[in-house]
């Protein structure tokens, strides 16, 4: 696996990708984008109270954290129309990026208890007058009843479109998360062989994702053993895959056919790693396997041959589906791509159920994350389902994962 | 309670079976009491407590979604799945929903549960500008009504078998204390003490900790602060390092977190500091009286002469961190009640020594507080 000469003068937006992100550049930049669409929804600020959304607008470290603990000790973001620089609430100020001191950065406010709430009215009032129309991305309780002179809007209108084009910075924190990320499984895949359990897989990545610089790590990492047909896996609504479940310490067999899945982030920036590994000492992909692989590999060939700014969701879905000989390469609940950024699905979504006139309404952009994850099932032998992450750029894309896809790139 | 992690034919252990049970007749006999037709959480762990699903855990907060719907009147609880995997058997196939992108085909799902359309109060633990646009279009005669109360209430108080699983996950932790006591040497990094405490947790098949802020080291020159992140910054030579680690156990969280010298000569008055340390906490776990108030562990501190604190001075612990919080002017009011299990912790320091950090979890028993966390005390 290489950095070097990445990204080879790719642009968005006629500024080239920087190999190493500019994290002040960055989160300024985001600021910036965040007060553009504050003053083009006529919103007076936001209150954001998600783990995701609150690094996105401070650029704050959080730890990574169960949801329970993350709910209980939350940080808080208010950004203010007009204001030079968010505004960051937390009980964590060792997570605060260093531009944000005096008025910026200031102790908890618990939007989730009663007991209090007089600070979190405090704050918003004193940064915003009564009436004003704020975005909110969840409203508890005691914020709901604390906040009633308040017009509560859904924050997804400010940060939907600031969030579905990724600065070049951003771009290339991505880049570092998923380069971390697939560093650390190259080290895992070489521990996979029988009689070693899904939690040691999970043990050797965590180790060795921190090892390299991680910042958090997002999701417990999933090695689902996947079965020789859909009617021997879990029972499911829609009679597609069950997938993905959550890792237990079952003990891997010669053979295990493994559905890799994992992310970390690299500040705030998740990676999204998907692989198909095989169990064994010495992994030789079947004959069958390989087909499968081959098919996969022409199903995001074909998308990805025509992956420009200008084209739409549903002409990559189609060319998708045409490369499957028809039929729709992914499942039922999921998609063909997915965007990533903050959080470890955003949009861009292409395939899902919002249905056909939205992916037709969806035109790729310079900065949008797409990652490929079509799935082959062949009925009786499995399947195969890995993750190409690329990056719209000015004149096509660029590739944000290099990761080879063994065992069954050994032999093609 | 044997922390065992073996098969054990003979029964011993946690009964999961009972301890959904006791969890599901907690939750329709307060929905009940609260007069609520339907109850429609989305918190994690709330929908943890009243389903009893093993879920793919993600770090951080999820925003509210109508997760799980629970009708008292049907004695159904209808959940967000799209499989039966992680799901337990109470729960049958045709009470489960689908994953959907389209928030046209999560309503039309919604209005297929028997009893949403009809309920005239309907409980939720948070709510998103979205859903509270949407609530008449699936409960069409409903009120809204705060159930977040509620779910901390019923979740207070410990059964035997979650008790016994709190004490399954403290062990997990301890045994990961041991596996970052033994890393801590000087030139280590607190982000690799984080990589070798997830490995050593996830070996023993608990692989997600409550936090990954597992180690920080406390500065033996100026000014001494308490982190919640690990660093790249370098462990120095005789430096005190806070080691604060934690796990899970079929969903309940519990841990500990001690403060070790990074080399064989502590720094100057480090025995003192942790002295402190030990008669701070050992007040505040006295104070860990069932009845008692939070009021009670603010003044037990504030007794001992310390400063006031930076840190929480106690939390619930159940499945995650859970109320009361007594910390950051908050929970002066706040009952301990019997059964509850707190995190209860001692953050003390001294320029030119360093910082302590102790952590013990505490339960609320019948006759006073028991320390369910046992690794050997901070004193160098």
């Amino acid at each position: 696996m290489t950095t070097q000469g990445w990204p080879a003068g790719a642009t968005i937006g006629g500024v080239a990708i920087p190999a190493v992100p500019d994290l002040a550049r960055m989160r300024h930049e985001r600021h910036l984008r965040l007060q553009e669409q504050l003053a083009a929804q006529d919103l007076a600020g936001l209150v954001l109270l998600g783990s995701s959304n609150v690094a996105f607008a401070t650029g704050a470290d959080l730890p990574g954290e169960d949801s329970g603990r993350a709910g209980l000790f939350r940080s808080v973001a208010i950004v203010v129309a007009g204001s030079e620089a968010p505004y960051l609430f937390t009980p964590y100020p060792d997570a605060a990026p260093s531009e944000l001191t005096g008025p910026f950065l200031q102790g908890p406010l618990f939007p989730d208890l009663d007991e209090g709430i007089d600070d979190l009215v405090d704050a918003v009032s004193g940064l915003m007058s009564p009436g004003a129309r704020l975005g909110v991305d969840e409203v508890t309780h005691p914020m709901m009843r604390a906040l009633e002179h308040f017009e509560l809007l859904d924050a997804r209108s400010v940060l939907g479109p600031v969030k579905l084009t990724k600065t070049p910075d951003e771009i290339s924190c991505i880049r570092m998360a998923q380069h971390l990320t697939e560093e650390a499984m190259e080290s895992t895949r070489a521990i996979l062989r029988p009689g070693i359990r899904q939690t040691d897989l999970s043990a050797t990545f965590l180790r060795r994702v921190f090892e390299l610089g991680a910042t958090s790590n997002a999701i417990d990492p999933i090695w689902q053993v996947m079965p020789a047909t859909k009617a021997a896996g879990p029972w499911t609504i829609h009679g597609d895959l069950a997938y993905p479940t959550a890792t237990t310490d079952r003990i891997l067999r010669e053979g295990d056919v493994l559905w890799v899945d994992a992310g970390i982030t690299y500040h705030g920036y998740a990676s999204d790693y998907g692989r198909t590994w095989i169990t064994s000492a010495d992994p030789a992909p079947s004959d069958r396997q390989l087909s499968q692989f081959t098919r996969w590999r022409s199903v995001v060939d074909a998308a990805l041959e025509i992956l420009e700014p200008g084209v739409t969701a549903l002409e990559l879905g189609a060319a998708a589906i045409r490369a499957n000989g028809g039929e729709k390469p992914w499942i039922e609940h999921f998609y063909l791509a997915h965007g990533i950024g903050t959080d470890s699905a955003e949009m861009p979504l292409i395939g899902t159920d919002l249905g056909s006139a939205f992916d037709e309404s969806l035109v790729m952009q310079p900065g949008m994350v797409a990652v490929f994850e079509p799935v082959i099932w062949d009925d009786g032998a499995a399947g195969y389902r890995s993750e190409d992450v690329v990056v719209i750029t000015d004149n096509g894309f660029v590739a944000l994962s290099d990761a080879r896809y063994d065992p069954f790139e050994l032999v093609t | 309670m044997s922390s065992s992690l073996m098969a054990r034919e003979d029964g011993s252990g946690p009964d999961f079976t009972r301890l959904r049970a006791e969890r599901r007749m907690r939750l329709f006999d307060a929905a009940d009491a609260a007069g609520l037709d339907a109850l429609v959480l989305g918190r994690t762990a709330n929908v943890r407590y009243a389903a009893g699903i093993r879920q793919l855990w993600r770090s951080g907060t999820s925003p509210f979604s109508p997760v799980s719907v629970i009708i008292p009147r049907t004695a159904r609880i209808h959940l967000l799945s799209s499989w039966d995997e992680g799901i337990p058997p109470e729960i049958p196939h045709e009470d489960l929903y689908g994953m959907f992108w389209n928030p046209t085909n999560l309503l039309a799902a919604l209005r297929e549960i028997p009893g949403l359309a009809q309920a005239r109060r309907v409980g939720t633990d948070s709510v998103t500008p979205m859903f509270l646009a949407s609530l008449p279009e699936v409960a069409p005669h409903a009120e809204l009504s705060d159930a977040s109360g509620l779910m901390a209430r019923i979740r207070a108080a410990k059964t035997p078998d979650e008790l016994a699983c709190i004490t399954i996950a403290a062990t997990i932790a301890e045994a990961g204390l041991a596996a970052l006591e033994e890393a801590l040497v000087p030139g280590v990094t607190e982000r690799e003490l984080l990589g070798v405490f997830d490995e050593s947790i996830a070996r023993l098949g608990a692989p997600t900790p409550p936090s990954e802020g597992v180690a920080f080291a406390t500065a033996r020159s100026g000014a001494v602060h308490f982190r919640n992140l690990v660093t790249d910054r370098p462990v120095g030579d005789d430096e005190l390092v806070v080691l604060a680690p934690g796990a899970f156990y079929g969903g309940y969280e519990g841990g500990l977190a001690r403060t070790r010298p990074s080399g064989s000569s502590p720094p100057p008055d480090s025995a003192q500091l942790a002295d402190r340390c030990r008669t701070g906490l050992d007040a505040l776990v006295g104070a860990c009286q069932p009845g008692n108030a939070g009021a009670a562990l603010y003044r037990a501190w504030e007794e001992t002469g310390e400063p006031e604190p930076v840190i929480a001075l106690a939390h619930g612990t159940g499945l995650g961190a859970e109320l009361p919080l007594v910390g950051f002017g908050r929970g002066a009011d706040a009952v301990l009640v019997e059964g509850a299990v707190l995190s209860v912790q001692a953050w003390v320091t001294e320029e030119g020594t360093g910082g302590v950090l102790e952590r013990e979890l505490v339960h609320v028993g019948p006759d006073g507080p028991e320390v369910l966390t046992k690794s050997k005390r901070s004193r160098p």
